[in-house]
């Protein structure tokens, strides 16, 4: 194809490198014959691409409608109050990021929890603490 | 095989995401190393509430045992207590057609996939003349189950009869509305069937090459897929006419908009997922300007049966409008959540009744979303309606992508409003103002509602703003986005009423 992908190189960038730093804009730019405009564009468009490296564990809650009604704000409450950072932030050593997303398809099971690979389902707020015991 | 292997007795645990997270994959690890048993990881039945669920094989077919933890092994293996599959309510007021293989086969099983009728639907095509197998299409009265609800063969007419050097067929795996997990299901459980759909497409529309547009979200999905793909590579079926015909898997990046079609489109082709207006539609000029069919991951999954069975036999099936069957997906506080399938007509009572087995415990009804974030809530009073595109549509709403999700009555509906026009305000891709601008200023005016701000004369800008975006928006997200908020509204006044500012 003659159309440069941005997206996919950015999403293999950050595979890579856990993030887009604005400093490798250029060198994507450069490398797929585009500005850094059209690349800074499309970084910024995306939820899933970010700028700066996130913690150790990421930890993604799903606030979609099925795992609203099963107290996904319950939960998200906990959480921010247990780790001591808001939607988007990483604790002070690092070691957590905190976000949230749609729908991970796991409705039936919810609500959901995804902490870096691993999914989690019927997640109650009393289970939390013991989750996040098992990331050192 | 030693003699060990030969005497173990084979049982089967689904892979499928939702069944490992409740409990399939620390059972899986628990008896990975017993010389006892043999598992055999199939994809799930959809019977959610009861996963982890272990069937055995018994004379009259597979027994299986419930939300099973790993101590109820020797209960399993003794065969004791355990429930013929068949006999399960749920499964059993079920017709099942698209999927027909759920929890029987390992889902990268290419012969398990040819032996329970698979491929059929493209040996057929593959015999037809492309008018011929639109013609069968037109008899099916299959109608999109993404969101549009337009007939399929009308699509696909179309992309035929367009000249171009190049045609493409796009699978949407980017099933953004929450509570909707079907598509999900297929590509991790059925992919094989998928991938038979797309070809039969590329087949009817002379298209070279083929895309699976999958959300981030589905990492199972998207490796699953990719190894269906290269099994079926290796088995020379992407190809027709002597041609290759190559799919490839392409990973969206979180962005709900991208799976409108022509959102999707850009951002397939790498750039931002920014809707366009139609016309032109992708069926003329789609993906690099050529030709595409963008169809969701059900849709074409449904197409094989189509070919195999007959276009009439699949039309017998629904109602007059709405032909065929539907997947449903149960979630929220149902005793019940899983996947449903169906014909087209029974009343939405009857499935919440006779599938979701009533509200989980402690649970009253409120109130019910069919369709996603942009769904219409329905309260009790509402639930007669029938499950099809024509009521639906005459009741102001949506069956989407056939999410079901059941609120009870510690629901909040001011702030489950808020949270639906926060999403759109999040989601919106900002092409046009009505949706840009409109979004955030009704979050904002329910903020103030809920901050207990807000006056009578909110709730009538509210009013205002969401018929301004229901006609004036580009696409489905600005355009359906009031749905939700103004049928709570006018659902649950009392709760908005009693917030205000007096
Ligand atoms: S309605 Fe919203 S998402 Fe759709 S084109 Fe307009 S701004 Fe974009
Ligand atoms: S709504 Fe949370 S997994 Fe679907």
């Amino acid at each position: 194809m003659t159309v440069p992908n941005i997206l996919k190189a950015l999403l293999s960038l950050q595979e890579r490198e856990g993030a887009v730093t604005p400093a490798a804009i250029g060198g994507i730019a450069h490398q797929l014959g585009t500005t850094t405009a059209q690349v800074a564009g499309v970084l910024s468009y995306y939820p899933d691409l970010h700028c700066a490296s996130p913690g150790r564990h990421v930890i993604r809650l799903c606030m979609g409608e099925s795992c609203y009604a099963n107290g996904c704000t319950r939960l998200l409450r906990s959480l921010q109050d247990r780790l001591r950072v808001d939607v988007g932030e990483t604790t002070g050593g690092g070691k957590f990021t905190l976000g949230t997303m749609s729908c991970a398809g796991n409705c039936a099971v919810s609500p959901t929890v995804i902490i870096d690979r691993d999914l989690w389902g019927r997640v109650l707020p009393s289970q939390l603490g013991a989750l996040l015991e098992r990331y050192k | 095989m030693n003699d060990e292997c030969r005497m173990a007795t084979r049982l089967y645990l689904s892979n499928d995401t939702s069944a490992r997270a409740a409990g399939a994959a620390s059972l899986a690890e628990a008896w990975v190393d017993r010389p006892e048993i043999q598992l055999i990881r199939t994809s799930s039945r959809g019977a959610f509430y009861l996963e982890p669920m272990v069937e055995r094989d018994s004379a009259d077919g597979r027994v299986a045992w419930f939300n099973v933890t790993p101590d109820d092994l020797p209960r399993i293996l003794s065969g004791k207590n355990g429930t013929p599959v068949p006999s399960i309510p749920f499964l059993a007021r079920q017709t099942r057609v698209t999927f027909a293989n759920f929890g029987e086969t390992e889902p990268l099983a290419l012969g398990e996939y040819q032996a329970r009728g698979g491929l059929k639907g493209l040996e057929q095509a593959l015999n037809m003349s492309p008018e011929v197998i639109i013609e069968e299409l037109k008899r099916s009265r299959l109608r999109g189950r993404g969101g549009a609800a337009f007939p399929v063969w009308n699509k696909w007419q179309v992309a035929q009869q367009t000249e171009a050097d190049e045609k493409y067929v796009v699978a949407n795996a980017d099933e953004g509305d929450a509570g909707t997990y079907c598509d999900r299901m297929i590509l991790e459980g059925d992919p094989f069937r998928l991938l038979e759909g797309m070809l039969i497409c590329a087949r009817a529309i002379g298209a070279g090459r083929g895309y699976v547009y999958c959300r981030h979200e589905y990492p199972a999905a998207a490796a699953t897929l990719w190894e269906a793909i290269h099994k079926a590579d290796e088995a020379e079926l992407l190809e027709l006419d002597g041609e290759p015909f190559p799919i490839e898997v392409v990973q969206g990046a979180g962005s709900y908009v991208c799976g409108e079609e022509t959102a999707l489109l850009e951002s397939l082709a790498g750039g931002r997922g920014v809707v366009r207006a139609k016309p032109p539609y992708p069926a003329q000029e789609g993906l690099y300007g050529k030709p595409t069919i963008v169809s969701n991951v059900l849709t074409f999954a449904t197409i094989p049966t189509i070919l195999s069975r007959g276009g009439a036999w699949y039309a017998s099936l629904g109602t007059e409008r709405s032909s065929g069957t539907m997947a449903l997906q149960l979630g929220g506080r149902v005793k019940q959540p899983g996947l449903v399938e169906v014909p087209f007509g029974l009343s939405l009572r009857q499935v919440l009744d006779q599938f979701g087995g009533g509200m989980a415990p402690g649970a009253r009804f409120k109130a019910v979303q069919v369709g996603g974030p942009l769904g219409s809530l329905f309260p009790a009073s509402k639930l007669d309606i029938p499950i099809c595109y024509d009521a639906f549509a005459q009741a102001g709403a949506v069956l989407g992508h056939g999410g079901i999700v059941v609120y009870d009555h510690e629901t909040d509906m001011v702030d489950l409003a808020r949270h639906f026009m926060a999403f759109t305000a999040n989601e919106s891709c900002g092409k046009c103002t009505p949706c840009r601008i409109g979004s955030v200023r009704g979050r904002e005016i329910l903020e103030r509602i809920q901050a207990g701000s807000g006056t009578v004369d909110d709730l009538v800008l509210l009013g205002d703003l969401g018929e301004t975006m229901k006609v004036a928006s580009l696409c489905a997200l600005g355009g359906r986005a009031p749905y939700p908020v103004l049928t709570a509204i006018e659902h649950f006044p009392a709760e908005f009423r009693s917030r205000l500012r007096t």
